[in-house]
Formats: structure tokens, sequence, C-alpha cells
């Protein structure tokens, strides 16, 4: 298996990705932002031995990593391709992660929770990535006391996600709704019903790849079952209205956007990652309608093109380089 | 210090973010870093916002300490984040209308930690399995658990009839 941007999944033509983060905390040990450098060692070696000490077939397949042990670029690549989170790159006490090789599942240790599990995985495939936290929680749970309050569920440091613990998220690809201004309506009435949606890549709401997160915000008082069957409807009620609102696109239009995003990618010489963000947009919309005919995946491209995964496989780029070494890599994958 | 977007406010969130592979690092405001797309950042300044109004109200303010990690309700509030899982404990009463601020509810309803019969919410999971696993609970009376599992199933009951 591969990671989840180099994977075909279901839905994936708009549902990019699913994700599922549970937060987990040890009990009678402080939460991180009120640990010592000791305790969080500590904590380190306790998960490190209730994963990889559990002798099961299945943590044979991951990998224990100190944080310390890996260089900058390489931690903002992790971001890069959804790994880690900026605020865990960002850490400079002792942190470690526990990672699959197709990096599907990443478990943060000492990130704003002692514990949080991460899967993610390609297209709309909320469930399967919730099987396979759970059954990690469930290994974690034979060796480790998790700070559990029968009234308020799994304790977490913020608030925010007390009770389940769980934050469930899809990421879609929306063109059509961003360009017909509803997207921002949507989101409003999502927010109501305790979904949020955020702009992937861009300055405050805008995306500038028309990828947006939709995420459920209520942790406590909704068990685990409903929270994914309700992020399921908005998700798929999501799919069907940018599909209808893609169906009004006039074609001709259309037809031009797409083939005008791929001409330039397939002849840049530089090429800005905001620049390769939006064509790569136009271009896997093109893809999804039939319009255009392409073997390589846009999505793959964005990620890898990425500025620290650039860094990560040509070596650190002043970001004049950077961006000739993107058109390069980009018009290679589209020839 | 002042935000360094608007220049009006007092800026009480420190960004360090990734902008086209360049770390930088911001002074925003509440309402800036909301409005910057800092959702975590802004949620958590939202909650210390919540608490503010209630720090203001000096005397009422409990001066216990958590005896796990000694932090106060106040430090609590003052930061949007809670030192350890007695502090929920400790402090309750005082979180509680918080919680329910935030999550619209008070009540934990999903699963339990527990080794594997017990976890609740399973795919395909049916009614009579739960009823066997109450029974199961009852006749070990760990009733806590139990009180969950009964729960669950007057959810699936309500489900059913809807
Ligand atoms: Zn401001
Ligand atoms: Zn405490």
């Amino acid at each position: 298996m591969s990671n989840w941007y180099k994977t075909a999944g279901p839905k994936d033509d708009i549902a990019v990705s699913s994700r599922i983060r549970l937060a987990r905390n040890l009990k009678g040990m402080p939460f991180p932002s009120r640990m010592t450098t000791e305790q969080r060692i500590e904590l380190n070696n306790r998960v490190k031995e209730a994963i990889l000490g559990s002798n099961t077939p299945f943590a044979k397949t991951l990998k224990y990593i100190d944080m310390r042990d890996v260089p900058e670029t390489q931690k903002y690549a992790m971001v890069e391709r959804h790994i880690i989170s900026p605020e865990f790159a960002n850490k400079t006490e002792p942190t470690a992660i526990i990672l699959s090789g197709d990096e599907s599942i990443s478990i943060m240790i000492g990130e704003e929770d002692h514990i949080r599990i991460q899967v993610i995985l390609s297209g709309l495939q909320l469930n399967e990535a919730y099987d396979i936290a759970e059954r990690i929680d469930a290994l974690l749970y034979d060796s480790l006391h998790f700070a559990f309050d029968s009234r308020l569920g799994f304790l977490t440091e913020c608030p925010t996600n007390l009770g389940t613990g769980l934050r469930a998220s899809v990421m879609l690809h929306l063109p059509a709704l961003e360009s017909s201004g509803e997207i921002e309506n949507l989101g409003s009435s999502i927010g109501k019903i305790g979904f949020t949606v955020r702009g992937m890549y861009g300055e405050g709401s805008k995306s500038l790849a028309s990828l947006y997160q939709i995420s459920n915000q209520i942790t406590l008082g909704l068990s685990e079952k409903n929270a994914l069957d309700n992020l399921k409807i908005i998700t798929t009620q999501l799919i069907e209205k940018e599909l209808e609102s893609r169906n009004n696109l006039n074609q001709l239009g259309i037809e031009d956007i797409c083939y005008r995003a791929l001409g330039t990618l397939q002849n840049a010489r530089i090429l800005s990652s905001k620049e390769m963000m939006s064509l790569l947009s136009s271009v896997k919309l093109g893809a999804s309608m039939g319009i255009l005919n392409i073997e390589a995946s846009p999505l793959e491209i964005l990620i890898e093109a990425q500025p620290f995964m650039l860094c990560q496989k040509y070596g650190i780029l002043e970001p004049q380089d950077r961006d000739i070494y993107r058109a390069n890599m980009v018009r290679e994958k589209l020839k | 210090m002042l935000c360094e977007k608007c220049g009006k406010n007092h800026a009480t969130t420190h960004i360090k973010t990734v902008v086209n592979g360049v770390i930088r690092e911001y002074n925003l405001c509440d309402s800036c870093a909301a409005n910057s797309g800092y959702a975590t950042n802004s949620l958590t300044g939202m909650l210390a916002s919540m608490f503010g109004d209630f720090t203001k109200q000096e005397s009422l303010i409990p001066q216990t300490k958590c005896s796990v990690c000694g932090a106060t309700f106040r430090d609590i509030a003052k930061s949007g984040k809670v030192g350890c899982g007695e502090c929920y404990n400790t402090f309750y009463d005082e979180l509680l209308p918080y919680l329910k601020r935030v999550h619209g509810s008070t009540k934990h309803v999903g699963k339990v930690p527990c080794s594997a019969p017990l976890t609740v919410i399973q795919k395909g999971e049916t009614i009579e399995d739960l009823r066997n696993e109450l029974a199961r609970l009852v006749r070990e009376e760990n009733y806590e658990q139990a009180a969950v599992v009964r729960d669950k199933i007057k959810e699936m009951e309500a489900g059913e009839n809807e």
C-alpha cells in the first residue's frame, strides 16, 4: 500500500481524503502544556512500549520515530503530506510519532494531548479509517490507563475535544460550488449543525485549490457513530450539490479553462505554488468531468510539489529556485 | 503587544506557520486569528474569552488547586487549557456551563474505555448484544458502565422508532 495521495479511493473525484483523529490522555499525568521534559520522555516510552511491545502482527508494521531526530525540512514535509499537524512540527519539546509504512496511521505523542491517533485514507472511507483508529485505541488500552470520566468521557487538554475525542473530517474538491459562491452559504448552515467547513491551502476561508475540509465540532453528547453518520450525510449532500452545480456550468467555458490550465502546467518554466494549485484544481475538475484525459493524479502532483516536499527531494532550495524545480517536475508528470 | 494585523487589539494568539515554504511568526488578536482561519487557536481564544467573563468576578473564583497538577481554575480560564484529567473532577461545577456552551451537552454518550467486549459502538451491533452486555455488567455490579450501555440501548430504540 502507498500514501493516501498516491492511492485511488471511493468517490475520490470529489472526496479527496478521509481522516479520523482520536485524542487520548493517560491517567495521573498532567496534560502536555503542564508536563516536564522528564514526563514527556516517560510518556514517549510508555506509548512506544504499549504499541511496539504488544508483539501483535499489526504492531510490527509500525515504526517509532523520535521527532528530535527529524530535520525541520522533513517535519514540514510531513505536515504537507497531512501526517502531522503544524503545531506538532513546531514543538521543541521531546515528542515522538509512531508511523505505519504507508503513513496512513500516525500516532502523535505529546501534541496537544498525550496521544493523537490519526488515520488518513484516500477517498470517502470514514468507517474504514475509524475501524483502524479503534483497533489502535484498543491496543493502547490493553496496557495504558486513559483519563476518562463516566460523565464527561475521554478527558482532553482543550475542552473542545472532550467526550469522544473524535475529530472526523473529509477533504472535498468543490470548484463549482466555490465559483457559484454557494460554498459560503453552505458553510454557514453546516456550521449551525455542529460541523465546520474550512478552506485548505489559502488565506482565511478561501481555498487556492478549491479544497475544503468538513469536520465535526461537537464531541460531547454525541456518539462516535452519530458523528460519523452525520458527517457522511453532509458529505454526500455536498457531493451531490457540487455535481449539480457542475452541470450548470457553461460547457465551452469550462473546457476552455481546463485546457488552458493543462497547457500552462505542461509548458511553464517557472511555477509558484499558488499558481500551480489553482491550475491543478482546474485540471482535476477537467479530468473528473471527462474533459481532460490525463494519467497523472493532479492531487499527487499538488502534494509532491509543496515547498518542503520539493526540498526533501532536491535539497534545500531558495524560493525562486523552488519555482523552477516545481515547473520541471510538473511538466515531467503531465507529459 | 498589539495585534500585527489590525494594530488595535491586544495580541493573544502567537502563530508559527508556513507560507509558501517560509516559516513566519505572527502575533494576532482573537478576531484577526479567527479571520485568518486559525480555527484551533481561535477556539482556544474563544474559550479563554468565555472564561474571561467569569474571571472578572474575582471573588467567585475558587482558590482550590488541583491535587494532581496544581492548576487553579484561574490558570485554566486564562489559557483555555485544562491542566490534567483530575482538573475536570476538581473544577467540574465551574467547567460545566462552558462545556454546555461549547457542545450543547454535558453528558458523554460515546464509547467507554474497556477491553474488547465492552466497546459499545461497533458496526452491526444489535440491541440484543447490548442487552446481554447490560445483563453481564449488572451481574458484575459494574453499574457505572451499565448506565452507559443502558443509555446506548435507549438511543438505539429511539432510532428504531423514528
Ligand atoms: Zn487584530
Ligand atoms: Zn489538574
